[in-house]
């Protein structure tokens, strides 16, 4: 059960691998169109070795880390407040909405002209692309802890920052984790559209650049190397649903 | 339980937001440049364009001169540059002629000192049509880099003067990067653009050229060298120092070709060889002298904007146009390539 875990995904790749060089070999598209993976390694040796990739997956990492603990650290008490105030639910809900479906390319222009071009225009706009969806989650994790729990919670005489720390909390944790996960994708996904703007640094950037320098084997080792780390991120935060005290929530 | 999870979790998160910081900024590599604080230092934008080679040459050459520091700083759009400009981040830029005097109509105080370069744009078609002119091109798909370009305006003077109306061709506007590549998938017939995205095409063999920008208009200007007025106002000195670098460089780079490219290419990023085909292919595809403008051709170049309804009022060149910067006498920069 363990092998196949690890040797069927490998499988898979080296399969997609040959299904790439397999067409690049047929010679439909040019050189410049579709690069060959040989040439491809050979820009990736060289990115490497110039020590531009890391610098790149360094300076992409600190903005989304940045950009998405802060997203969390305002969004999830957010969250919670407006899952536990209905009036603050209704006043609010509309507008978060509405910011929800503008998308950070639309307020790139705006980063620039506040922020410039660097670090913390990136970082806002990874901000805006997760805040939003991290609240809604969050206040709809609140919302729905079932009545029974502060029933209880009351018959045992918790109130305020007790029954927040040892009912609510608890109750929304492994949801409040799914998020996460699913939001720190959404931040590595947008770290492309967020570093067309960062100037000099950054896998998103590196992406923009290499089309900008007609290299296509250089775009696609940046694309390899956004993939590779996403997956990273994930298998990261899954050791958060492992933590005992929310793992009920994951069983079946 | 609880408790202790959820701390050791905040400092999980911090204790990597220090990590990748210090990673980022590397502190330990500030305190060894004592040197570079002491010197005054300006970034100056630029595109990865042929247009603009003068920008990262009077980098390297002011690498390590005891004049101002010029910092070329690589973007990958005009609009970035023009929102950094406004944002008051970027004070010297490289960008195309119309754009700035839009901005200039916009009220953003900006002017322009001196060129970027002569010539060095090139219309593109594709290698399998027999079009020998535009009359040829009717109906068909044409790529422009923006409606603020220069480009946009010569080539309506051109359809103008060969009889086709401007609804006769499908104009697209399109990333100069992406116009070899829509060439050669035949998305697109044609496109005119600064160097070196039209001679990436030629070396492709998916395009030949139509027209060189100088056997349209012969001393062709698409790019200039803008500056504020905040940083003329404030370091006069610095700005005659850009100014004069632009000249130099230019004037190295017009009588070493090979060494331009060798030195251009890591910033723009290119395949050397494609930049130093541009400059060599033939080698007044781009030129880097006369790169005082005048004002008959300055002058035309905003007839031609208010025409095509770029500029929706006429503004005051002589606020625009700022010559006081020029040195007079122009030697070549004393560069070491290796």
């Amino acid at each position: 059960m363990k092998w196949k875990a690890i040797v069927l995904p490998i499988v898979v790749a080296a399969a997609l691998l040959a299904v790439w060089a397999g067409v690049w070999a047929t010679g439909a598209f040019h050189e410049s169109a579709f690069p060959s993976p040989l040439a491809v390694a050979r820009g990736f040796g060289e990115e490497m070795r110039s020590g531009r990739l890391l610098n790149d997956s360094i300076t992409s990492l600190f903005r989304v880390v940045c950009g998405f603990l802060l997203a969390v650290g305002v969004g999830v008490p957010g969250g919670l407040w407006l899952g536990q105030v209905l009036a603050a639910r209704l006043a609010f809900l509309p507008i978060i909405n509405f910011f929800r479906n503008l998308s950070p390319l639309a307020w790139m222009p705006f980063a620039i002209l506040w922020f410039g071009v660097g670090d913390a225009a990136s970082i806002f706009l990874i901000f805006l692309s997760v805040f939003f969806p991290i609240v809604l989650s969050t206040m709809a994790a609140v919302a729905n802890i079932p009545a029974v729990y502060f029933r209880v919670a009351e018959d045992y005489g918790l109130h305020g920052r007790e029954r927040l720390t040892q009912v609510t909390l608890p109750a929304i944790m492994p949801q409040v984790i799914t998020t996460l996960r699913v939001t720190a994708g959404l931040a590595w996904l947008v770290v492309v559209a967020a570093e067309m703007i960062a100037g000099r640094d950054g896998l998103g950037f590196a992406v923009m650049d290499s089309r900008n320098g007609l290299r296509t084997d250089l775009l696609v080792t940046a694309m390899i190397a956004i993939g590779l780390i996403g997956i990273v991120i994930d298998r990261v935060l899954v050791q958060l649903t492992k933590i005992p005290s929310v793992r009920w929530g994951y069983d079946r | 339980m609880f408790r202790s999870t959820a701390v050791k979790i905040l400092a999980g998160a911090a204790l990597l937001v220090i990590v990748l910081g210090v990673l980022r900024y590397k502190p330990w590599q500030r305190r060894d440049q004592p040197m570079e604080a002491a010197r005054a230092s300006l970034n100056v934008g630029f595109l990865p364009v042929t247009c603009h080679l003068t920008c990262p040459v009077t980098d390297f050459a002011t690498r390590t001169s005891a004049t101002t520091r010029f910092e070329s700083q690589r973007f990958t759009d005009f609009p970035t540059i023009v929102e950094s400009i406004k944002g008051g981040r970027l004070e010297a830029t490289f960008m195309i002629a119309p754009l700035a005097m839009k901005l200039r109509e916009q009220g953003v105080p900006v002017k322009i000192l001196y060129l970027g370069h002569r010539d060095g744009s090139t219309i593109m078609v594709r290698s399998d049509l027999p079009a020998k002119d535009l009359r040829d091109l009717r109906g068909r798909v044409f790529a422009l880099p923006s409606k603020y370009s220069n480009q946009n305006l010569v080539l309506r003077k051109l359809m103008e003067d060969q009889g086709v109306k401007p609804d006769e061709i499908n104009f697209v506007e399109m990333p100069p990067p992406d116009m070899p590549g829509a060439l050669a998938s035949r998305a697109i017939d044609a496109y005119f653009v600064g160097e070196p995205h039209a001679a990436k095409a030629e070396l492709d063999r998916s395009g030949r050229v139509l027209y060189h920008a100088k056997d349209i208009w012969p001393q062709f200007i698409s790019c200039v060298l803008v500056v504020t007025e905040n940083l003329i106002r404030e370091q006069p000195e610095v700005v005659r120092d850009l100014v004069r670098g632009i000249a130099e460089s230019g004037e190295w780079a017009e009588s070493h070709r090979l060494d331009a490219a060798k030195v251009a290419a890591p910033y723009f990023r290119q395949d050397e060889s494609v930049v130093r085909y541009v400059l060599t292919q033939p080698p007044d595809r781009v030129s880097y002298r006369m790169l005082e403008p005048t004002d008959a051709e300055m002058e035309q170049i905003h007839r031609m904007a208010l025409k095509a309804g770029i500029l929706e009022r006429p503004i005051d060149m002589k606020d625009l146009i700022d010559r006081s910067f020029i040195p007079p006498h122009i030697r070549a920069a004393e560069i070491s390539v290796n």
